[in-house]
C-alpha cells in the first residue's frame, strides 16, 4: 500500500514539475535580464526575449557575452556572436557549451555533430527574439537551410 | 559407302542440333538490347552527399508522393569518430532499376514492367491488383502501395513528370552538391558514363544477378569536402 502511495506521490510531483516548467516556458517572465544594467544603453537592441530570458534560468547579459571590462572602449573582452565576429568559432561555441552538453545536442539533432568545429551556433540559432526560427522549420525549409552553405555551381 | 553414310548422319545431326538450339540463341543474345539506344542509370556520390534530404522532398513534391510513403529516402548511419570530429554516411534508398527485375518477373498482371525504350522499371497503376508480390520480391525493399492509387509504386526516374518535360529527374535537379548524376549508359559522351569511368563504383546485392542501375560512389571514412 505504502509503495503505491509513494509511486502516486512521485508521479504527481513529476507531473507538477513538468507543468511548472511548461508554464515557465510560456510565461513571459523576463524581468530580470531586461533590467540588467546593460539595458540602460542597449535599449535600441530591443528586449531580450525567448527561452534564454526566463528568470528561472537566472541569466544576465554577461553570462553569455562576458564581463563588461573596458567596454564600450576598444579593445575589450566582450563576446559577439555572429558570422562576422572576430572570435574563433570554438570560442563562441564554448560559451554555449557552458550549459549545453554535446551528447544531448547530438541526440536532438545530428547536424550538431558534424558542424561542431566549423560553424558558430549563432549561424543557425537566434537567442534574443521570442522564437528561434530554426526550431520550427518545415522539412523543406530545413533542406534550404543546408543549401545556404552547401551548394556548388552547376 | 560406309563413309558417305556416316557423313550423312553426322550432317543431319548437326543440322537438327543447330535448329533446336537456335531459338535459345536468339533469346540469349543481346539483340534487343543493342537496338535500345537509351538505358537510364543513376549515380549517388556518397562522398558529396550531405544528407540534406532535398532530393527526397523534391521527389515527393514533383511526383505527388503522399505522406507516409516515399519513393526515395536517404539513410544515415553514424556518427563515426569522436566529438567534435564526427561524420555520417548517407546512402540512397530507391528503386535500382534492375535489368533483370524480380518485381517484374513475379507480377501476375503485367503491371510491373520494364520500358523497352529506356530500361526504366515502372508500374502501370491501372493494371495493378495490389497483390504485393512485387513488394516481397524486390531485394532492395523499396516498393510500397500508394495509399491514394492503391497500386504498387516506386521511383520511375520521373518518367511521367520531369523526363516528359525534358528535364532531369527532380532529385537530381535539386541536389545542392551535385551528388546525383542521371544519364544514359549508352551515351559515351554523357556525364554519367564519364563519371562511371573515372570513379570506383559499387552496386547493391550484385550477387543476386538483378543487374541494378543505381551506382554508388561510396564514402571513405573522413571529411566530406564541399
Ligand atoms: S530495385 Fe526492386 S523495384 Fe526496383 S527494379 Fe529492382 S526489384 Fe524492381
Ligand atoms: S528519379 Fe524521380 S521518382 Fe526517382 S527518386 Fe528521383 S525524383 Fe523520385
Ligand atoms: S539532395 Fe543531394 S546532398 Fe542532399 S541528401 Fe539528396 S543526394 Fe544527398
Amino acid at each position: 500500500m505504502s509503495r503505491i502511495n509513494w509511486l502516486l506521490m512521485l508521479s504527481a510531483s513529476v507531473l507538477s514539475l513538468a507543468l511548472m516548467s511548461q508554464q515557465a516556458y510560456c510565461n513571459d517572465s523576463t524581468e530580470q535580464i531586461n533590467n540588467d544594467s546593460c539595458m540602460k544603453c542597449h535599449k535600441r537592441n530591443g528586449k531580450m526575449q525567448g527561452h534564454h530570458a526566463l528568470d528561472e534560468l537566472n541569466l544576465s547579459c554577461s553570462s553569455c557575452h562576458g564581463e563588461k571590462g573596458n567596454h564600450p572602449k576598444k579593445p575589450n573582452d566582450l563576446m559577439v556572436f555572429s558570422a562576422d565576429s572576430d572570435l574563433a568559432v570554438a570560442t563562441q561555441n564554448n560559451a554555449c557549451l557552458t550549459c549545453h552538453i554535446p551528447k544531448k545536442l547530438a541526440d536532438t539533432e545530428w547536424t550538431h555533430n558534424v558542424h561542431a568545429e566549423k560553424v558558430a551556433c549563432s549561424a543557425c540559432h537566434q537567442l534574443h527574439p521570442q522564437a528561434d526560427r530554426i526550431m520550427t522549420l518545415t522539412t523543406k525549409q530545413r533542406s534550404d537551410e543546408c543549401q545556404r552553405c552547401h551548394s556548388v555551381q552547376r | 559407302m560406309e563413309n558417305s553414310r556416316r557423313d550423312f548422319l553426322r550432317r543431319t545431326c548437326a543440322l537438327v542440333a543447330g535448329v533446336s538450339v537456335s531459338p535459345f540463341a536468339a533469346n540469349g543474345t543481346t539483340d534487343t538490347e543493342t537496338e535500345q539506344a537509351i538505358k537510364y542509370a543513376i549515380i549517388h556520390d556518397e562522398t558529396k552527399c550531405i544528407g540534406c534530404n532535398a532530393c527526397a522532398e523534391a521527389c515527393r513534391e514533383t511526383n505527388h508522393v503522399p505522406e507516409g510513403v516515399s519513393r526515395l529516402s536517404i539513410e544515415k548511419t553514424g556518427p563515426y569518430g569522436e566529438y567534435p570530429n564526427q561524420y555520417y554516411h548517407f546512402t540512397r534508398h530507391s528503386c535500382e532499376h534492375c535489368e533483370d527485375a524480380p518485381c517484374v518477373n513475379v507480377c501476375p498482371t503485367g503491371a510491373a514492367y520494364i520500358d523497352k525504350k529506356t530500361g526504366i522499371v515502372s508500374v502501370k497503376a491501372d493494371k495493378c491488383v495490389g497483390c504485393q508480390y512485387c513488394l516481397l520480391a524486390c531485394p532492395y525493399d523499396i516498393r510500397f502501395i500508394n495509399p491514394v492509387t492503391k497500386a504498387a509504386d516506386k521511383c520511375d526516374f520521373c518518367q511521367e513528370t520531369n523526363l516528359k518535360q525534358g528535364k532531369q529527374p527532380a532529385c537530381v535537379e535539386v541536389c545542392p552538391t551535385n551528388a546525383l548524376v542521371f544519364g544514359n549508359l549508352k551515351d559515351p559522351n554523357s556525364l554519367l558514363v564519364s563519371t562511371l569511368k573515372t570513379n570506383a563504383t559499387q552496386r547493391n546485392k550484385q550477387d543476386l544477378g538483378t543487374r541494378p542501375k543505381l551506382f554508388r560512389i561510396t564514402a571513405k571514412p573522413g571529411e566530406i569536402s564541399i
